[in-house]
């Protein structure tokens, strides 16, 4: 099977994440950057696919120059080769028009399954993975935990609410948006990053691709999120405080 | 002067036939002895050479081949009555070299040391006092191998060194017996035949089992890579550790080949003892097996037939097999070298290890928690921020920026530090110095590591590092030294012990045990400024296992963060022996240490005695801290 994984590089989760002056967006200076948690799972997910029964894993990451290094650490893990669209300007753009650029990076590729992270962790609008899958005509399952190849295509398994499971059979080609903690996440090796500098990464620019920096939805402002601290000490004794304490977890904070 | 009288008696006269006898039994048996010695020295140079090797510094090379060689010092001060016991039979052979030679030069005519000249005369008595003394150290140790068998020898008797003791025990009673006999009796030439044959049947001998030692181990002590535990730099781009028999270093094999099987690194092998399946001993074996069969040119894995993955991931890198090892076998190295080998290569799968590694990879801490918690730490403790101004940059470490007792020992120590006016900061990003990916082989994460926070020293141009882990001090100092210079730093045992005179002096019979990390002991050789502190602190008490012999607590070599252990927890071991001196508390100076001991304390109750770090032990003298009067 050839399988396209489609990954975001996002800041890492310990970044320390400032403002930038327009407002806009995320001060990118002296920032330290990590894959996507979720599209590392989805490419746990095509590597465990490829183990199994053979085949190719190849990446797909838009963005600047800094993107190489997570490209590299996709291929160190044991993706085969890599396709960079090379744009600077991926934070101006909204998930159309990414998964625009996605999908004619993917196009002539002609994969038998698309993978990716169910959303990304910085702007987390759940929708690229969706759309690529419309943009592409392709059959698409979102939220999925587990993929198996079978004779006749994939059977794979969702994550609905409050603890249940779907088990649904798909045909290939397909798109699936992965949901993390599905498997467990390799670690890099050093013989994995020495081995992926020899890999192929080809590098494509938008204008190739044709589609220009367009943006239906439009990203205002961003804001810090407030900090609320509303401590309350229910008097009492323990037994007239504890009644008093269910009594909110009931009606105000209504989970019991 | 009737003993002056009494001259060694050597056969007068040798007939043609006896002269061809004795050259064909020479060659026959040089030749066996060759045919597999030969064989050992080309596995061992047809072995990959060590990158890294210098023979500079040539003094220290020079002083350990005395110390552990000739003056048998380890062997001696380790296991004091066998280790003298073989110090005679060393110092014995030495000093029959000569006699050896003489020997046989008498055979075909033309011995060089007359038994009735002065020199000759004076020394084969000094000969005969060395023969005695060789004669019943050998008796002892074949009392001690065939009926005292300590465990550590093995299961099985091994004959073979019986065979080789009644060959030593021959070899000295015949040339005692010299002196008895008239230098041309049928009784002279019988000792004569009877002293050769013996030496004959040693010699082949030798090569083939772990006498191979006698040989080879004055060169593995002469040529060992030096610095405890010292783990070399990868070699270039298909270098991913020890891998296959083509990994094989020459130190590696000659390492190997010196083995004497006497399991001093089993005796004191935190895993051995309870009840894992590694034992240090077995895995050099392993190797020596695995050269035997495969050779040093062979793609076999070398975790596999002879050595188990399992076993060498349950190394806590203590370094007392190391420590013990008196034929200069490096165990540590060898055993990070096979982790590098399935961890670099992906084949070591282990979820608590796999963890480990993602959370080093993507985050800035072995606990796995986000860096914004140590900010916070930071901020309620107002610890000053390091702005180059200060003396010391305080390192903060995985467990003193984020466990909570760990958190407790940092305050306790700035506290001390305010007292007497130090000034210090700490930086305002830290990443784990990769001490547990370093022991368990991950070159990739271990690199990332080094080299971020030597550029973050550097950026913030820290001159002196002091931190309160053992496990930071040993990797800033020694292990980053392959990506960069790292500052000078040093372990707040150190930096308290220079400044007791400046503390409060305290009243006190509370009795307290001191704990000797491994990597403050066998790896740095401090072992008394911490003692200085606790016994300011209160009355020292040392356990049963200490100083150099300390017993690990069972963090180190990343094991901490691996889960449970099979066989018995090795902290609850070491606990149980700390709380058996009757101590009422017991001083630690790792904050891994103290970790694992809280845990196997925790489970005692109220019985357990109170654990605190020689920091804690230290401010606790100290009027309360104004508000505020950091750095």
């Amino acid at each position: 099977m050839k399988i396209i994984v489609a990954i975001k590089q996002v800041p890492e989760r310990d970044a320390q994440v400032r403002i930038n002056a327009a407002g806009k967006w995320i001060e990118e200076t002296d920032l330290q950057w990590a894959m996507n948690e979720s599209d590392a799972y989805a490419l746990e997910e095509a590597l465990q696919l490829k183990e199994k029964g053979g085949g190719e894993v190849v990446v797909v990451s838009a963005g600047p120059e800094r993107v190489g290094s997570t490209i590299r650490e996709a291929l160190a893990k044991g993706a085969d080769r890599a396709i960079h669209i090379d744009c600077d300007d991926l934070a101006q753009r909204d998930a159309l028009s990414v998964a625009r650029l996605l999908a004619e990076a993917i196009k002539p590729e002609s994969p038998d399954l698309v993978l990716t992270g169910l959303q990304s962790d910085d702007l987390g609008y759940g929708q690229t993975g969706v759309i690529l899958a419309a943009l592409l005509e392709l059959p698409h399952a979102s939220l999925l935990l587990h993929v198996e190849q079978t004779s006749t295509g994939l059977h794979v398994k969702r994550e609905l609410e409050e603890g249940w499971f779907q088990n649904i059979e798909l045909p290939t080609p397909a798109v699936l948006t992965i949901q993390s903690g599905g498997s467990k996440l390799r670690y890099a090796t050093l013989m994995g990053i020495k081995r992926a500098k020899t890999k192929e990464v080809r590098r494509v620019t938008p204008a190739e691709l044709g589609v220009p920096p367009s943006a239906v939805v439009v990203l205002d402002r961003i804001a810090q999120p407030q900090k609320q601290k509303s401590t309350q000490i229910l008097p009492g004794s323990p037994k007239e405080a504890a009644a008093a304490l269910v009594e909110k977890l009931k009606f105000e904070v209504r989970v019991l | 002067m009737i003993l002056l009288s009494v001259t060694l008696a050597e056969p007068q006269h040798f007939s043609l036939w006896e002269k061809l006898l004795l050259a064909a039994l020479v060659i026959a048996s040089a030749s066996l002895f060759w045919r597999r010695f030969g064989t050992v020295l080309d596995k061992i140079l047809q072995s990959k050479k060590d990158a890294d090797f210098s023979l500079s510094p040539l003094g220290r090379r020079v002083w350990d081949f005395v110390w552990e060689v000739i003056c048998q010092a380890k062997v001696i001060r380790q296991r004091p009555l066998p280790g003298l016991a073989h110090a005679f039979v060393f110092w014995g052979f030495c000093a029959f070299v000569l006699v050896t030679l003489n020997h046989f030069a008498t055979g075909f005519g033309i011995g060089f040391l007359n038994p009735g000249g002065a020199i000759g005369r004076c020394y084969f008595y000094l000969a005969a006092a060395f023969a005695l003394a060789c004669a019943v150290g050998i008796l002892g140790l074949f009392v001690r191998r065939f009926f005292v068998r300590p465990r550590w020898l093995g299961q099985k008797l091994s004959y073979e060194s019986g065979f080789i003791a009644l060959l030593i025990f021959v070899l000295m009673v015949t040339y005692l017996a010299s002196f008895s006999v008239a230098d041309k009796s049928p009784a002279a030439g019988a000792l004569w035949w009877i002293h050769t044959l013996a030496l004959l049947i040693f010699l082949p001998i030798i090569p083939h089992t772990k006498h191979l030692h006698l040989v080879l181990s004055p060169a593995t002590v002469f040529l060992s890579r030096g610095g405890f535990s010292r783990i070399p730099p990868l070699a270039g781009d298909e270098d991913f550790g020890l891998v296959t028999g083509k990994d094989l270093t020459r130190l590696v094999s000659l390492q190997a080949y010196s083995c004497v099987e006497c399991g001093r690194c089993t005796e004191h092998c935190p895993a051995a003892n309870t009840g894992k399946l590694l034992n240090p001993k077995e895995i050099i074996l392993g190797l020596r097996n695995y050269l035997n069969e495969y050779g040093p040119a062979s793609d076999q894995p070398l975790l596999g037939k002879y050595i188990a993955q399992e076993a060498v991931f349950q190394c806590t890198s203590c370094g007392a097999c190391e420590f013990q090892c008196p034929v200069g076998i490096e165990h540590v190295p060898i055993i990070v070298g096979l982790r590098r080998g399935a961890v670099n290569t992906g084949a070591w799968e282990d979820d608590h290890g796999g963890k480990l590694f993602l959370a080093l990879e993507r985050g800035s801490n072995a606990l796995g928690m986000s860096a914004a918690e140590r900010d916070k730490f930071i901020q309620k403790q107002e610890l000053p921020i390091f702005d180059g101004t200060q003396e010391y940059c305080l390192w903060l470490g995985c467990m003193g920026g984020y466990d909570p007792k760990g958190r407790e020992i940092v305050a306790d120590f700035a506290r001390v530090m305010n007292y007497l006016g130090t000034t210090y900061g700490v930086l305002r990003k830290e990443k784990c110095t990769g001490d547990p990916v370093r022991r368990l082989g991950n070159d990739l994460v271990f690199q990332q590591l080094a080299e971020a926070n030597l550029e973050a020293l550097a950026q913030n141009k820290v001159k002196k590092i002091v931190s309160i882990c053992p496990h930071c001090v040993r990797t800033i100092q020694e292990d980053w030294k392959e990506y960069g210079t790292p500052p000078e730093v040093e372990h707040h045992s150190e930096f308290l012990a220079r400044h007791l005179s400046q503390l409060p002096p305290v009243q006190s019979e509370e009795k307290i045990v001191y704990h000797d990390p491994c990597y403050l002991g066998r790896y740095r050789n401090v072992y008394e400024e911490p003692r200085k502190t606790v016994e300011r602190a209160g009355e020292l008490v040392e356990a049963p296992r200490s100083h150099e012999r300390s017993f690990c607590c069972g963090a180190g070599g990343g094991l901490a963060f691996l889960g449970e252990e099979t066989g018995e927890r090795v902290s609850h071991v070491r606990a149980e022996e700390l709380a058996g001196t009757g101590a009422a508390t017991v001083g630690t100076a790792c904050p891994f240490c103290n970790s694992m001991f809280r845990d196997a304390f925790s489970e005692k109750g109220d019985g357990a005695p109170q654990l605190l770090d020689i920091a804690q032990l230290t401010a606790r003298s100290l009027p309360p801290a104004e508000s505020g009067s950091g750095g």
